[in-house]
């Protein structure tokens, strides 16, 4: 990147190249002007000269400027806790989800996709979990405008609402995390602001950039399965433990295992499926990104096109994605400026079944190794002799297609009134158009009905409208001060259309037009919107103390009109000590900031009409009925968070170290809470306020430039985050669903499970602590086979108490290299399959390899209880099945090479470089199930039951080459 | 450069964006009434009625969930269990936890029954017509009669004839619940009152229902209800009576051929209430789901409930239809009963009545309507089966498992009659539902059974 050279007043202007020479075609009386960011800028009238050599000055003025609510603000002087993450971050790094390039990035945040199928979602949760039945999601806005966040998959499984943005269109990401930052965003704050930029061009010479990159990808991991052998040994041994040795009904000529085999002779071994091989598959990325940017000294344009295509690891799963994106800004005169950025992208969905069907491929890994996988002739799936419905038979005989049409639209206004007071306003757009097509054939799971149709559409959409003026003044060089005061609105709109179909005539007619009977279909319409002032004001004395303030007041339709506004104000301190007098000439100390805020956010995320009470329309034999769908609660209002956060930013030697360090805690006060109540009411839960909870932790950051020679650099980035979670104030008392509980004293989501204390040495039968407890108090430990006689106990988390990041990026002569390592400790996930993965052989489903420890002889010590086949030894809810999922990741790496200039400028290109790049290649973890980011998607939307897997497939490990070009 | 002046356009912009948008804050759902509109009118107060038997007809409860306990726990070795869901197979093996989603279903769809019946009760002012307020009275009260029945033989120890039966059933809610403030934490009742309960609910429903109500609840329904609900209670008297009504009065009469009490899209001649099923609600019959094989809409234990040759035991007669409404997998032997997806379900046939008349009349040693003989003959003729010339307690009992089997009787009747399932006494702790552990959590009141 060279210095932008300009002739003032024209569009006329270059850059120079890498040796920092430059060519411009001038009249004597043109006046020149370099410029380049970080420095100052310099004019200089071009005469006579044919040689003008310039050397830039560095600007101490400058200062890095950050993207805050409604604005921008110096670095330098902000008193919010934010985390930037640009674009050299985040680009050309082949994951197709926003949110997935930005895991390890930021201290506080956790990023968690939740498993590895390719459209699935992606957790963000930004200071840990802050509500318990209202959203955990941050809100995203980009360019100024807050976007549409609601999953639309028709299926449990969550598709990831943003994954229809191209990620190599961001020019960088702030994320709000403390109060005084959020706060301006008000009733949706809580769980911190994602705030997105896209990329504008820069005045003087087009640059015109390709991004290609071709990979692949695999699994993370694979589990060891029994192979047919073992399979048939330890399902002989339960048998005959069960049913005695002469009860050959699984061995017999005509047994069970004959079946199995459908004809194969399984006594020879002539079966021997790996099902697992068959549902993990290879899969591969392409992306090619193009941009062309540039833009004179009034208009300044970004234009962009991008196709990422991603066979995902798990067979038939699959993505398409093409993302146009046009950005263009100009000045009309010196007091207006107008603006318009506009996206469009197609995203198609190849998907599979949730991780609760049996049509998914990886429930695939319970099928038995004797059954072959397809019938004789290799190419019709086997489904006559398997155990569970062949999931093959589903790409065979089936498909489901989601098609997303989403465009985003944020056009601006702004008018400096005076120069110290501009005023603008914005329109923004979001549309969201989702089919979502499925279709099962006559050889499926819905043979019985010749075949299955449906077809859902959604058309979500949303615009928003603010208006705000911006009041900057500096009063005797020592005192500044900015105002920013306005409104928005916003609505947001969802219809739905579905209808389906059964009874098909032929395979090949797969859409519901051809089904002989419509046996659903619906419609529906809804609608919320807020309407919101906001108003912050800036100070900075001596440019030394920074005091800030902001209040929000916020209206929402999912309220009851009682309590249907809110008030969200926050205010800050900020001190730069290192301008006092005492430390300024410090050559040691560069920067030094103490700053504090306090503030209060809110969370709307709730139903659009939690409040009211509801009766919906339904049928019973063909004739209209109206069902009592939802209590009502007029009292229903805002949940509030308060949050305190103090910290210190630092700088040492020239800003060679720095860092910063927080300390923060949140309080969230009148949960919105799902509360279960007694199903004797006729109902199971209803949303009230009630309860608190707390997050708190420490966040390290620090950023070292530990090289800076000519030929080499290497910097470093470390992140560092403790989280506390602790739920304070439960008045209705512990909420449970299935595996976790939300308990007065405890993290939320925690495990509630049954001990398992191993199996007896003396029969093999499965032990478990009572855990009943004592009249001292105490717990009970000693041990029962009798799993109704044991009580469940709190044994874990679902999130992790600490994470941390280490990015490092270094340059050699040509070469450049980065990578990401990033860790989390202290969670653990249970394994809901378990009774039938690692089971001891109580159902007939294939077994974990670790199975065949199982207990044999009186005096065997092992973990594994005795087989029994259909008698329960062991397979309930317990810790049997709940590990410690700590890992530390790769999470990404890229080495890049770029050719010499002169080289490359033979072939008029200016810059060439080849890269290699490589997602999730190690991971470090004592976890034995498929990998720590492999989690059950059918439990995607729920808030409470987390950290549960359920044949989940592992994410995707990849490795990409590619080429930048720019012309 | 052009002056331009844009400061006007701006203010007047501002002016327009400021005004307060407060009224858009009122937004209404589209697609839901309020409680307040849902019962103000009798139009609407019955389509609650309406809803409360889709409710019942769930897969859960009445569409099969309710059957499938009682005939996998009441399991002697007469089925096999062949699917890979747990629930069933807790049940199977009488070792059933309590978090068992199959009983919490059951739980809680009978109390939803309950409370929309409630709901319906107490909206009766609203009808100005006093036939078709008694109407709307009586179904709601059948159907919430109905509920407690079975969550009182499914919760609670046995009944016991003559004694105080005091024993923890399940509690009785009789609150239509509207909106949050009313919201209860009961504890359970004794099987004494809820029993009381059922029976004045059915007698109401019985006074009040017309004889004809096109597929509805109807007063001959209510008498069959009533007739099971006396039998299992042991009163005898009441049961011959009530069953001695309905086979003289209701109109019904015993289908031509076995096969032609089931699997049928209409009600049978025989049916004296019916769950509806049709392809339209995208409700799962959950009988052919678990009864029926592959190609009739079941899952891929094909069926997962097969029939074993033990089964066949109780069979007298070669030629007996009942011994051959059977059909063959690749995977075991299936009941012929549930074949059709989209049939409706037989909850209360007429067969039942000649079965509870005839063991009445035998335990009173009286021929109330007919001889126990004759309506015991009664089945055996129209199911090509020889007749008998005299019949005893034993071979009645026999004959209702003949006539009865795969319906949901196996567990009640066992527990009943006092017969062991395999080695587990009648009275065992494990052959009574655990109070799900949803409900527990959430209501300290509640008493789990022992046990659990």
């Amino acid at each position: 990147m060279g210095v932008n050279i300009v002739i003032d007043n024209t569009s006329k202007g270059t850059q120079t190249d890498f040796d920092g020479k430059y060519e411009i075609m001038a009249s004597p009386q043109d006046v020149l002007v370099y410029s380049f960011v970080g420095y100052k800028v310099i004019k200089r009238t071009a005469g006579q000269e044919t040689i003008i050599n310039i050397e830039m000055v560095s600007d101490n003025t400058f200062e890095e400027v950050v993207v805050v609510g409604f604005g921008k603000q110096s670095k330098r002087k902000v008193t919010d806790n934010i985390a930037s993450v640009s674009s050299s971050d985040i680009n050309n790094i082949p994951i197709a989800s926003v949110q997935g390039a930005l895991t390890g990035k930021a201290a506080g945040v956790q990023i968690t996709q939740i498993n590895g199928k390719v459209e699935g979602g992606v957790k963000m949760r930004i200071r840990g979990v802050s509500s318990i039945s209202s959203s955990q999601e941050p809100l995203y806005v980009i360019d100024g405008m807050p976007l549409i966040n609601d999953d639309e998959s028709v299926s449990e499984a969550p598709i990831n609402p943003l994954i229809s943005l191209n990620p190599n269109d961001i020019e960088s990401i702030q994320i709000l995390k403390d109060a005084s930052s959020a706060a301006i965003y008000g009733a949706r704050g809580t769980n911190g602001v994602v705030l997105i930029t896209t990329k504008q061009g820069k005045s003087g010479k087009t640059k015109v950039s390709l991004n290609t990159s071709t990979g692949w990808s695999e699994a993370t991991n694979k589990m060891k399965w029994l192979n047919a052998e073992q399979y048939v040994e330890l399902f002989t041994e339960a048998s005959t433990n069960s049913y005695g040795a002469e009860d050959t009904w699984l061995t017999e000529e005509g047994g069970y295992f004959d079946f199995m085999s459908n004809g194969k002779d399984w006594r020879t071994g002539e079966v021997d499926t790996d099902w697992q091989d068959l549902a993990l598959v290879k899969g591969s990325v392409q992306e090619h990104n193009f941009s062309i940017s540039g833009g004179t000294d009034k208009t300044l344009f970004f234009i962009s096109g991008g196709y990422n295509d991603t066979q995902g690891i798990v067979r038939g799963n699959s993505l398409d994605r093409y993302s146009f994106r046009s950005n263009l800004d100009h000045k009309i005169s010196d007091k207006f400026r107008v603006g318009m950025n506009t996206s469009l992208s197609k995203t198609k969905i190849s998907r599979i079944g949730t991780d609760n069907s049996f049509s998914t491929p990886l429930q695939a890994i319970a099928q038995s190794p004797l059954t072959p996988a397809y019938l004789d002739g290799g190419i019709v799936p086997n489904n006559e002799t398997s155990i569970y419905y062949n999931f093959l038979m589903q790409e065979y005989n089936g498909n489901w297609n989601v098609n997303i049409f989403r465009v985003l639209l944020n056009s601006y206004l702004e008018y400096q009134i005076l120069p110290e007071l501009g005023f603008k306003t914005e329109f923004g757009y979001d549309n969201n158009n989702q089919t979502e097509e499925y279709f099962a054939g006559s050889l499926t799971e819905s043979a019985s009905t010749n075949g299955y149709a449906d077809a859902n559409a959604i058309q979500s959409d949303k615009y928003s409208i603010s208006n705000y003026f911006t009041y900057a003044q500096t009063f005797n060089e020592d005192y500044d001060i900015e105002l920013v005061g306005g409104m928005s609105f916003e609505e947001s709109s969802r219809k739905r259309q579905y209808v389906a179909g059964t009874g098909f005539p032929s395979d090949d007619l797969q859409t519901v037009a051809s089904a002989s009977e419509i046996t659903s279909g619906t419609s529906s319409r809804t609608k919320y919107n807020f309407l919101s002032y906001f108003g912050r004001a800036t100070f900075s004395i001596l440019d030394k103390y920074l005091i800030k303030g902001s209040l929000r007041y916020d209206g929402s339709s999912r309220f009851g009109a009682s309590n249907r506004y809110g008030i969200f104000p926050a205010a800050s301190v900020g001190w730069i000590i290192s301008e006092e007098d005492f430390i300024k000439d410090s050559e040691t100390i560069s920067l030094l900031k103490l700053r504090g805020s306090y503030g209060v956010t809110g969370n709307a995320g709730i139903g659009n009409f939690a409040s009211l009470g509801l009766f919906g329309g339904t049928a019973y034999n063909q004739k209209s009925g109206l069902s009592p769908v939802q209590l009502g609660n007029p009292d229903l209002k805002w949940e509030k968070t308060n949050q305190v956060d103090v910290g210190l930013d630092f700088g040492i030697l020239n800003n060679r170290i720095s860092g910063e360090i927080d300390y923060y805690s949140k309080k969230t006060n009148d949960l919105l809470l799902n509360e279960p109540i007694p199903g004797t009411s006729g109902y199971t839960s209803i949303t009230r306020n009630v309860g608190s909870l707390t997050n708190k932790g420490f966040e390290f950051v620090l950023n070292t430039n530990n090289v800076m020679s000519k030929n080499l650099t290497w910097k470093t980035s470390l992140n560092l985050s403790t989280l506390d979670n602790e739920v304070t104030d439960l008045p209705s008392g512990d909420i449970v669903a299935g595996r976790n509980i939300v308990r007065e004293g405890e993290t939320i989501s925690s495990f509630y499970l049954v001990e398992y204390a191993g199996v007896d040495p003396a029969n093999g039968d499965a032990l478990f602590y009572k855990n009943t407890v004592k009249t001292d108090g105490s717990l009970d430990k000693t041990t029962t086979n009798n799993y109704n006689e044991a009580e469940r106990i709190i044994s874990g988390s679902p999130y992790p108490t600490f994470m941390a990041g280490l990015t490092n990026t270094m340059s050699f002569r040509n070469f450049d290299f980065s990578f990401t390592f990033q860790g989390e400790w202290g969670s653990s996930l249970y394994n809901e399959g378990g009774k039938f993965q690692s089971g001891n052989a109580r159902y007939e489903d294939n077994q974990t390899a670790d199975q065949l420890d199982r207990w044999q002889n009186p005096g065997d010590i092992t973990m594994v209880p005795q087989a029994r086949m259909y008698s329960t030894n062991g397979q309930q809810a317990s810790t049997r099945y709940l590990e410690k999922s700590d890992f530390i990741r790769l999470r990404n790496l890229s080495f890049g090479y770029t050719f010499p200039r002169e080289v490359t400028q033979k072939f008029s290109v200016d810059r060439l470089r080849l890269y290699f790049t490589g997602i999730n290649l190690l991971t470090f973890t004592d976890y034995s199930g498929y990998d720590p980011e492999s989690s059950y998607d059918n439990n995607g939307n729920s808030n409470i039951e987390k950290g549960i897997t359920f044949y989940s497939s592992p994410p995707a490990k990849t490795l990409t080459i590619g080429l930048n070009i720019d012309l | 450069m052009k002056k331009y002046n844009y400061l006007p356009i701006i203010l007047s912009l501002l002016t327009l964006s400021f005004i307060a948008c407060d009224d858009n804050l009122n937004i209404e759902p589209e697609q839901n009434l309020s409680p307040e509109v849902a019962t103000e009118s009798p139009a609407n107060v019955k389509k609650i009625l309406n809803n409360i038997y889709t409710v019942a007809r769930d897969n859960g409860s009445y569409g099969g969930g309710i059957a499938l306990a009682s005939e996998l726990i009441g399991n002697n070795g007469s089925l096999s269990w062949n699917g890979t869901y747990v629930q069933p197979a807790e049940y199977n093996e009488k070792a059933i936890l309590s978090d068992n989603s199959f009983v919490e279903s059951i739980w809680v769809n009978a109390y939803d029954i309950s409370n929309e019946a409630n709901i319906v009760l107490s909206s009766l002012s609203v009808f100005t017509d006093d036939n078709e307020k008694a109407v709307t009275e009586g179904e709601a009260k059948f159907l919430r009669g109905m509920a407690y029945f079975d969550l009182a033989r499914l919760f609670s120890k046995t009944y016991v004839p003559g004694s105080q039966n005091s024993q923890l059933a399940v509690p009785i809610s009789l609150t239509a619940v509207l909106d949050a403030s009313i919201i209860e934490y009961p504890s359970r009742n004794t099987l004494e009152e809820v029993y009381a309960q059922v029976i004045a609910d059915l007698t109401d429903a019985y006074d009040l229902l017309p004889e004809s109500n096109d597929i509805y609840a109807t007063k001959y329904s209510a008498a069959a209800l009533l007739a099971r609900v006396y039998l299992e209670m042991g009163d005898y008297d009441n049961a011959r009576a009530m069953s001695n009504d309905v086979i003289n009065n209701s109109g019904t009469e015993l289908t031509a051929t076995f096969d032609g009490a089931f699997n049928n899209g209409e009600n049978s001649t025989e049916d004296l209430f019916a769950w509806q099923v049709t392809s339209q609600d995208a409700s799962l019959n959950d009988f052919s789901t678990f009864w029926g094989g592959v190609e009739f809409g079941g899952r891929n234990g094909n069926p997962d409930l097969s029939i074993t040759s033990q089964h066949f035991n109780i069979y007298d007669d070669s030629n007996d239809e009942r011994s051959l409404f059977f059909y063959e997998t690749s995977r075991g032997t299936a009941t012929a009963k549930w074949k059709n997806q989209y049939g409706n379900i037989p909850f209360i046939r007429l067969a039942e009545m000649y079965l509870i008349r005839a063991e009445s009349n035998f335990r009173k040693s009286t021929n109330v309507g007919d001889t126990p003989v004759n309506d015991i003959n009664a089945l055996r003729d129209r199911s090509n089966a020889s007749s008998y010339n005299t019949v005893n307690l034993a071979t009645i009992l026999m004959e209702r498992k003949r006539e009865l089997s795969f319906e949901g009787f196996s567990l009640f009747d066992a527990k009943r009659l006092g017969e062991n399932i395999g080695s587990i006494a009648s009275n065992a702790n494990r052959l009574i539902l655990p109070i799900p552990l949803r409900e527990t959590d959430v209501n300290p009141n509640l008493i789990q059974n022992e046990g659990y």
